[in-house]
């Protein structure tokens, strides 16, 4: 019973956020200097071809009226359409989710089976030359910008001629192959930063766990470190390398965007840019939105995962320590 | 060492070879070329290239047009250049920027207020109905009575009147010299109205055209896919079986997609990208002169009130080291200009214009009366050698006094700022498309005319009237006293103040492609010899 309420007082506390979310967002975009009429129409437009865009774009509705009928078609499933395009945002954004789910799918996923070994390692034998070559190569993994290394893979990958082309995307229904083979060098660039983080932070997890007394008893009774990992650091460690997946995702929100860019991937991050830009305010808004869905949904759910591996975090109010 | 540590170093290490290899091997004049290989030509298709293959050209940008695919609507070189390739206009421009015929075959003058015009008659819509004279009528009657952006540069018309079966006549009420040059420009082309006046075809969403190719997928700021136009003249002959446009935001990535073969053709913003392709194999960078020129907008108005007085602008102006922006920006590539653009026939001469003598002293002299200025300069981020341009001016106004802030933005702030009203800057840079005819762009400098500039500049009806003498003056000695006096008094009053043109940077992969590129460009139309590339 206590675990039920304090999930529904979770998710009542994220669809709080969401609506708060949603107004800095629509206010945050009005507030940017510059809009779509004066762009897309450009300065010699005449003032006839200004006053028909204005009214074909809803823009001359007042601006309290612009957000309901937006939360509204939200929450209908109605994003509404680009000002540059008139495509509908739910088409484009069915198009463009999977690309970018994909790529921060196959992140996450080689992010994992990378960092936490790694950290692990880097935490066992701290001690030793390849505890400090580890630090040091988490230190540069996260130091390193993504549009850096992005602009230092396409240039290497295209002047060596590693048999890898930058850009050429399919859609996976058109060529899987052509698909996959696009996606690597952004996952590649992408997976550097997040498996430093995850593995710098899975090591500090668990070197925390081993000074614990209770590892340090099963120590001193002569168990295996395979033994002592599987039954005394994996569960004690976990909820605070789950947390740091979870921030992964922010990570990877704003990640996607520039190598999207950089390898010319027609991703939602590419699209937001792009529609940023252009005050293309629909799309911004409800790809903006999207993101802070995915974001607050994934903190749910790694907070609902963590107090079920350790039901200590719900006495504290989901801090360890 | 660990192996990954190993991999770590090693991938630094090549990263670091590559890029540093590279730059060492770039010479200082390994700016984009602009050598000939025929006159007027930067490049020439060989017949024996073998073609038929597919050709993916990479541009920065999509169009983006209020009015949808309407190329009567279309009102930057982008959608010119890509509606182009389906359109057709009643006349086109050469290599020279001469007016050359193309839908209309040839033309007769009888009066300086009268064209008459001789149809092709093979000219076929992709929908295959065959064009007539009504179109032609039907179309530039349509520009008129919906006046878009292009309108004004039609000039003064009174009448448009089928006078045979392949025959048009238009009147103009009074002399206008850039009339031919006008209709060379994709707003002018000629649409198939029969089908657009029953509601056939919506021409915001579809290209109906007579040009060679037929756009057949477009996903917005992604990817164009052109077919051959099979009822075309030149459908037969054509190098290539599909042309697809791929839009990559980023210099690098379209730099890259020529050096690994993903792409056989790209714009290339930046004379840097030259120097970094220097050693690729099979890509060769070249520069094409464009009549578009970059300026400088002083902000008279609303800006620091210093810049109210024409002394302090024109101080500036003569502090402004044209050919050192030349050199640091473009590689010396590319060269200054008054208002009508340098090259176009009766342009004024930049060299003789009062700033060009660059009095550094005088010009301190009258920023020191005022005790010094402190100014802020806005560009805009998507065009990147603005900034280069920026600090050249920075350095060129410290000379004299003038602190100058550079202040990058992206372009609806850059738009917020610089066109709103009231406009909010003290220095901002942009760049203009030059067209065909030296009189054409004159029209922005006069404020009622041109509306975006009537927030910055006050102009004056000395230079109105110029602006307009330049319109009916025909080409010649006359028009070019016109032209010098213009750009002089333009130069004087220091509002809109020309730099330098702006060339485009392209590369092709020589593998793959051998297109036809002239040495000079009006309209932004890199694409304008499509017909004749050939790709395998």
């Amino acid at each position: 019973m206590a675990v039920a309420l304090w999930s529904l007082r979770r998710i009542g506390a994220a669809l709080l956020t969401l609506l708060v979310v949603s107004v800095l967002i629509f206010t945050s975009v009005r507030l940017m200097p510059g809009d779509y009429i004066d762009l897309v129409l450009g300065p010699l437009a005449t003032e006839a071809q200004r006053a028909q865009a204005v009214a074909e774009s809803g823009l001359d509705d007042p601006v309290v009226a612009q957000y309901f009928h937006w939360l509204f078609g939200v929450l209908t499933g109605d994003l509404g359409y680009s000002f540059v395009s008139n495509v509908s945002v739910s088409e484009e954004f069915a198009a463009r989710l999977p690309v970018t789910a994909t790529i921060a799918l196959l992140t996450i996923v080689v992010t994992l089976l990378v960092g936490i070994p790694l950290g692990f390692l880097a935490a066992l034998r701290s001690e030793g030359s390849a505890g400090a070559v580890g630090r040091i190569i988490s230190a540069l993994g996260i130091s390193i910008p993504e549009f850096l290394l992005a602009g230092v893979v396409v240039f290497t990958v295209s002047t060596l001629g590693l048999g890898v082309s930058v850009g050429r995307f399919a859609p996976f229904a058109v060529d899987p192959g052509r698909f996959f083979g696009a996606l690597v060098l952004p996952v590649a660039v992408l997976t550097v930063g997040c498996i430093a983080v995850v593995a710098r932070n899975t090591r500090d997890a668990v070197m925390n766990v081993l000074v614990e007394p209770h590892v340090q008893a099963a120590v001193a009774r002569g168990e295996t470190p395979w033994f002592i990992v599987r039954h005394h650091v994996l569960r004690n460690a976990a909820a605070p390398i789950l947390t740091i997946v979870g921030a992964l995702v922010a990570v990877l929100l704003g990640g996607t965007v520039i190598v999207e860019f950089v390898f010319d991937i027609p991703g939602m991050g590419s699209y937001l840019q792009t529609a940023l830009g252009r005050r293309d305010y629909a799309i911004v808004q409800s790809a903006v939105l999207l993101a802070a869905i995915v974001f607050i949904v994934a903190s749910l759910l790694v907070d609902l995962l963590a107090n079920a591996l350790d039901p200590r975090l719900r006495l504290t109010g989901g801090s360890r320590r | 060492m660990h192996s990954a540590a190993r991999a770590g170093v090693a991938f630094t290490a090549v990263a670091v070879l590559a890029l540093t290899g590279c730059a060492a091997g770039a010479s200082p004049d390994t700016e984009p070329t602009q050598n000939e290989v025929a006159p007027g030509f930067l490049a020439v298709s060989d017949d024996a290239f073998d073609g038929g293959g597919e050709l993916v050209v990479q541009v920065d940008y999509d169009t983006a047009e209020a009015s949808g695919l309407d190329p009567q609507g279309a009102a930057t070189a982008r959608s010119w250049m890509l509606e182009g390739l389906s359109y057709e206009t009643l006349t086109t421009i050469d290599e020279n920027l001469d007016v050359a015929p193309s839908l209309a075959t040839s033309w007769e003058t009888p009066s300086d207020t009268e064209y008459v015009f001789t149809l092709a008659d093979d000219a076929v819509f992709s929908n295959g109905r065959a064009m007539t004279a009504a179109d032609v009528v039907g179309s530039l009657q349509r520009l008129l009575d919906t006046p878009t952006t292009w309108t004004g540069q039609l000039g003064p018309i009174t009448s448009i009147e089928a006078t045979g079966d392949l025959e048009v006549t238009v009147t103009l009420s009074e002399p206008y010299a850039p009339f031919l040059a006008a209709l060379a420009n994709t707003p002018a082309a000629v649409l198939p109205m029969a089908e657009i006046e029953s509601g056939e075809v919506d021409i915001t969403t579809e290209m109906v055209g007579t040009g060679p190719l037929v756009a057949t997928a477009h996903r917005q700021d992604e990817e164009w896919t052109f077919e051959p136009n099979e009822h075309h003249p030149d459908a037969a002959s054509l190098g290539f079986s599909t042309l697809t446009i791929d839009i990559v935001g980023d210099e690098a990535t379209r730099a890259a997609a020529l050096r690994d073969g993903s792409a056989d053709f790209a714009v290339l913003n930046s004379i840097d990208s030259a120097e970094l392709l220097a050693n690729a194999k099979d890509v060769t960078v070249v520069g094409q002169r464009n009549t578009d020129f970059h300026y400088l907008m002083i902000n008279s108005l609303t800006g620091d009130e210093a810049l109210q007085d024409q002394d302090v602008r024109f101080a500036i102006n003569s502090a402004i080291d044209r050919d050192a922006i030349n050199e640091l920006a473009f590689g010396g590539s590319t060269a200054a200009t008054g208002v009508t653009p340098a090259g176009l026939p009766d342009a004024c001469v930049a060299a003789d214009l009062p700033s060009a003598a660059r009095d550094v002293a005088a010009a301190k002299a009258v920023i020191d009366e005022i005790g010094g200025l402190e100014l802020d300069l806005v560009v805009y981020t998507d065009e990147p050698v603005l900034a280069q341009i920026a600090q050249v001016m920075q350095q060129n106004l410290a000379e004299i006094g003038v602190t100058v802030e550079i202040q990058q933005v992206d372009y609806a702030t850059y738009s917020a700022a610089v066109y709103g009203s009231p406009a909010d800057f003290d220095l901002a840079l942009s760049w203009f498309a030059g067209y065909a005819d030296p009189a054409m762009v004159t029209t922005w400098w006069n404020p009622e005319v041109a509306g975006f500039s009537a927030v910055f500049m006050k102009g004056s009806d000395k230079l109105d009237g110029l602006i307009a003498d330049g319109y009916s003056t025909a080409p010649g000695a006359d028009r070019a006293a016109v032209f010098e006096n213009l750009c002089t008094l333009a130069d004087e009053q220091s509002e809109m103040v020309p730099l330098v043109l702006r060339p485009s940077t392209l590369g092709w992969n020589t593998a793959s492609l051998s297109p036809t590129l002239s040495s000079d460009e009006g309209y932004g139309n890199f694409l304008r010899y499509i017909t004749q590339f050939r790709a395998s």
